[in-house]
């Protein structure tokens, strides 16, 4: 079985008692405890300022009888902006929706449910050039024919 | 005073993927300057499938700054008494629950997110159990 672990610690000293938290997940196969989640898609891409781009395409081959094959899995997203201007960000939506902004040094590790084949996640960067890492973990997903 | 989130992906899924080690602190935006804000550290038992905010965006005592630095974190610990589900799940979704909010992803036992966040009106944060069964969540935001 490919086993992906994802941790997090989170720290804070906004509070009169400081908060620690710490997490650890095994990236499991949806509804499953036996199999991991076997597949990635790994990259690093220079964003410009300017057009929206899908950044991880929901839709598999929309005219394919297997299309959707991630919909509705246990899909995993990690996305960080490795900018270094701490003015410069890039938008995060889904579907077109607006989930929030990534800052130069930010980071986010989301599930992704890839619901319907809207639901790319899409980015925009407000200014420059922002260097994204993203990876994408999941249990299978089909190519566009050539 | 300083908020730091630090992740660690290590995957054995294809040789030489190594680990993912990135570390944050959070930030009002466009500036070095820490983020202060914070609802506190909350957890919330759910106990049927009917959609709920788990932070009401407008609700907030202080107005959050809109389209700004805020993040999320977001944690499924099971039945909050030690036993963990990984076939019971949260979908866990933007928006309000009286329209239709945009699903981000389903968060299944033991798993967490942190994400960025508008924080405008009505892009609370959703969720939704998969099933009628005890599921607790424990979750905190930032925000400007």
């Amino acid at each position: 079985m490919a086993t992906t672990t994802a941790a997090v610690t989170l720290t804070s000293d906004l509070l009169s008692d400081n908060i620690s938290v710490s997490a650890s997940s095994t990236l499991m196969k949806a509804g499953t405890t036996a199999d991991g989640l076997d597949m990635v898609d790994y990259g690093v891409i220079d964003i410009v300022t300017g057009d929206q781009f899908d950044l991880l395409d929901a839709d598999n081959p929309s005219s394919s009888p297997i299309a959707g094959v991630m919909a509705n899995k246990a899909n995993k997203v990690y996305i960080a902006n490795h900018a270094t201007d701490e003015t410069y960000y890039v938008t995060i939506m889904i579907d077109a929706q607006n989930v929030g902004r990534l800052y130069a040094g930010d980071w986010m590790f989301i599930p992704w449910g890839a619901e319907d084949a809207n639901a790319d996640i899409e980015i925009t960067a407000s200014t420059g050039t922002n260097k994204i890492e993203y990876a994408l973990f999941h249990q299978g997903r089909t190519l566009d024919a050539s | 005073m300083a908020t730091t989130c630090s992740v660690s992906i290590t995957s054995d899924i294809a040789p030489g993927l190594g680990t993912i080690n990135k570390s944050m602190t959070l930030t009002k935006a466009g500036t070095v300057t820490d983020l202060e804000e914070t609802t506190g550290f909350s957890r919330r038992k759910l106990a049927a499938t009917t959609a709920v905010d788990l932070i009401t965006m407008a609700n907030e005592l202080v107005e959050p700054s809109d389209n700004t630095a805020a993040k999320v974190y977001v944690r499924n610990i099971g039945d909050g008494k030690g036993n963990i589900d990984k076939s019971q799940y949260v979908t866990i979704s933007i928006g309000d629950t009286g329209g239709t909010p945009q699903e981000i992803g389903r968060l299944y036992g033991g798993d967490w997110l942190l994400m960025p966040l508008t924080v405008v009106d009505d892009k609370d944060v959703v969720a939704a159990p998969s099933t009628d069964n005890t599921v607790v969540l424990e979750y905190i935001m930032f925000f400007e």
